[in-house]
């Protein structure tokens, strides 16, 4: 199976700071690929290459398409939503629907009026006049209604109420995606949808510290609560985290047989938050 | 491309509403200048039965169009005017407000290029909103027309012949529009620079704009002692290739000091093969080009983030 996505060693500078450095990794058809970084990690900068917004060193494919030199050809079959790409404040509803649905080839209009009449959005009134909620519902209706191969969602729920992004995230799941799409999203809110997410991959100062599909993680990795002497025990192991919390130890182990660990204490798998944590630390130390 | 360019321009008149609200804004504005004018000269009851005695029965139809030429030309010349402060905010503010509202990356994110964005802000500024000034400009002759006849018909005069068999309609508003569209050709290299200018600048744009357009002759002044580039920028508000010169003597039949009727045309005094064999003319248009292709180049390579 060809891959979606391609990068080969692709490198981004900025004067003498590497944004991306020689970052390597494949997405195939239908995943939702999780990209957690903190802030200044990179992503952002991955994403603007693989939308063809920024040019880079190195290989990257999209769909087949060099995505700086072909970005019209590469748009008809990428939608994005991005913190930093607002909707225009100045535009009404209907108008915004008029013009997708001239310049996109795949957006369909009913679909949109579909999604839209679940919100409370009127199509007469100006993005200006919505909630900030309001504008993502319509942001993702838009997107929706596009009949596109890859989703890219750079920190789409940033500054939305727990409601509107459980709803985000619902509406993706049962209304767009499906075996032919390929999703790919960064947030900071990791364990909102880690339970959606296919494959994950972590990048920090521009570095890939882990790609993985999901079901590996619980392979790969495993986390340890014990205490007392299990615990010395425990350490001798070698785990890449160790946490202290209520008078336990949380330790995080990499590439170990649960079989090794079992008896000194409660195993579980990691949340990708705290496993993000233990990699960055680790890349750091 | 074409059904692309149409959405693009549609949506210039979403977004700049002035494009079609200046226009509306001056015709009422002569609309009410020509009723209160009207209004006026309805005070002076015996000299308007003079003026129209005289009108139609000493004045040739020659001389009745001169009179309605006349006014046309003042009517319109406030639809120009408005027309060029139009377009320097349009084009100053078409790139840059979409950097600054953050929504540039919304528009990139539709399969649309940054070549056909800037190429669909260029048509706006040098024929879309000409065209539609000049369709005010029609709309505005028409609607005071109408009200002109009907007053001179209160006031005993016959409006079918001083007015509807005198004025030179078609000849008027196809000399305007050839007039604006020429304007816009001509001045392109300054929608070029200000598309340039909107593009690359993070802030205040007019300001940029104009800043080297003061301080570049000024700088050339002081250290070159020449004027090269005042001349080339600013010579070009100057006299446009488009008027052919106009001979008084033959304007004025000798004899018997009537107007020639030929010369009454305003498209007569109109040359549009010189414009378009002037050295003048291209330069203008390669200098816009040069600074749209700039402007494009900008909103391709720049990280907005």
């Amino acid at each position: 199976m060809t891959s979606l996505v391609s990068a080969q060693g692709v490198t981004k500078r900025f004067g003498s700071f590497t944004a991306v450095d020689n970052v390597s990794f494949e997405i195939e058809k239908g995943r939702i690929l999780g990209l957690i970084g903190p802030n200044g990690a990179g992503k952002t900068t991955l994403l603007k290459a693989l939308l063809g917004l920024t040019d880079c060193e190195g290989q990257l494919s999209v769909m087949g398409l060099d995505p700086f030199k072909q970005r019209k050809a590469l748009m008809q079959n990428i939608c994005f939503i991005a913190d930093v790409a607002v909707l225009p404040r100045w535009i009404k509803v209907s108008q915004l629907l008029d013009f997708v649905e001239q310049i996109h080839p795949n957006f369909s209009r009913d679909r949109a009026h579909e999604l839209l009449r679940q919100t409370k959005i009127m199509s007469n009134s100006k993005v200006k006049e919505l909630s900030k909620g309001m504008v993502t519902q319509l942001h993702l209706a838009i997107i929706m209604s596009i009949d596109a191969k890859l989703l890219v969602l750079d920190e789409p729920t940033l500054g939305l109420d727990i409601i509107f992004r459980k709803e985000f995230y619902a509406n993706l799941l049962s209304d767009y995606f499906d075996e032919e799409r390929t999703i790919l999203v960064t947030t900071h809110q990791v364990e909102e949808i880690e339970n959606l997410l296919t494959d994950i991959m972590f990048i920090n100062d521009g570095k890939v510290l882990l790609d993985s599909p999901m079901e590996a993680i619980e392979d790969s990795y495993v986390e340890l609560l014990t205490s007392g002497e299990d615990a010395i025990k425990a350490k001798g192991l070698g785990p890449i985290a160790v946490n202290e919390m209520f008078g336990k130890s949380v330790m995080l182990y990499e590439g170990i047989s649960r079989d090794h660990l079992e008896g000194l204490g409660e195993l579980r798998t990691p949340a990708v938050a705290d496993l993000f944590v233990a990699k960055v630390k680790g890349a750091r130390q | 491309m074409i059904q692309h360019q149409i959405a693009l321009i549609k949506r210039e008149f979403w977004e700049h509403r002035s494009i079609y609200i200046t226009p509306i804004a001056i015709a009422s504005i002569v609309t009410l200048g020509t009723l209160a004018a009207l209004m006026f000269a309805s005070g002076f009851a015996k000299e308007l039965d003079v003026a129209i005695f005289g009108a139609q029965n000493l004045a040739g139809e020659a001389e009745r169009r001169v009179a309605l030429t006349g006014f046309f030309l003042s009517s319109s010349w406030l639809f120009l005017f408005a027309l060029a402060i139009l377009t320097v905010f349009y084009s100053l503010d078409s790139l840059y407000a979409e950097r600054k509202d953050k929504s540039i990356l919304f528009w990139r994110s539709l399969p649309i290029t940054d070549a056909e964005t800037v190429i669909s802000k260029l048509i706006t500024a040098i024929v879309v909103i000409p065209v539609v000034a000049v369709g005010a400009i029609i709309a505005t002759h028409l609607v005071n027309l109408i009200i002109a006849s009907i007053w001179v018909a209160t006031k005993g005069g016959d409006a079918g012949l001083l007015i509807w068999g005198s004025v030179p309609l078609i000849d008027n508003w196809l000399a305007a529009l050839v007039v604006v569209l020429a304007t816009g050709i001509w001045m392109s290299p300054f929608i070029g620079w200000f598309l340039f200018v909107s593009a690359f600048t993070k802030r205040s744009p007019l300001l940029m704009a104009f800043m080297p357009l003061v301080l570049i002759p000024l700088l050339e002044g002081i250290f070159l002692r020449s004027s090269v580039f005042a001349e080339a920028v600013f010579g070009r508000g100057g006299v446009m290739p488009i008027f052919r010169e106009l001979d008084l003597e033959q304007f004025f039949n000798e004899d018997h000091m009537r107007v020639n009727e030929e010369m009454i045309s305003l498209l007569a005094h109109l040359d549009i093969v010189k414009f378009f064999t002037s050295g003048g003319t291209w330069a203008g248009i390669i200098v816009c080009g040069l600074l749209t292709t700039g402007a494009i180049y900008v909103r391709r390579f720049r990280d907005e983030s």
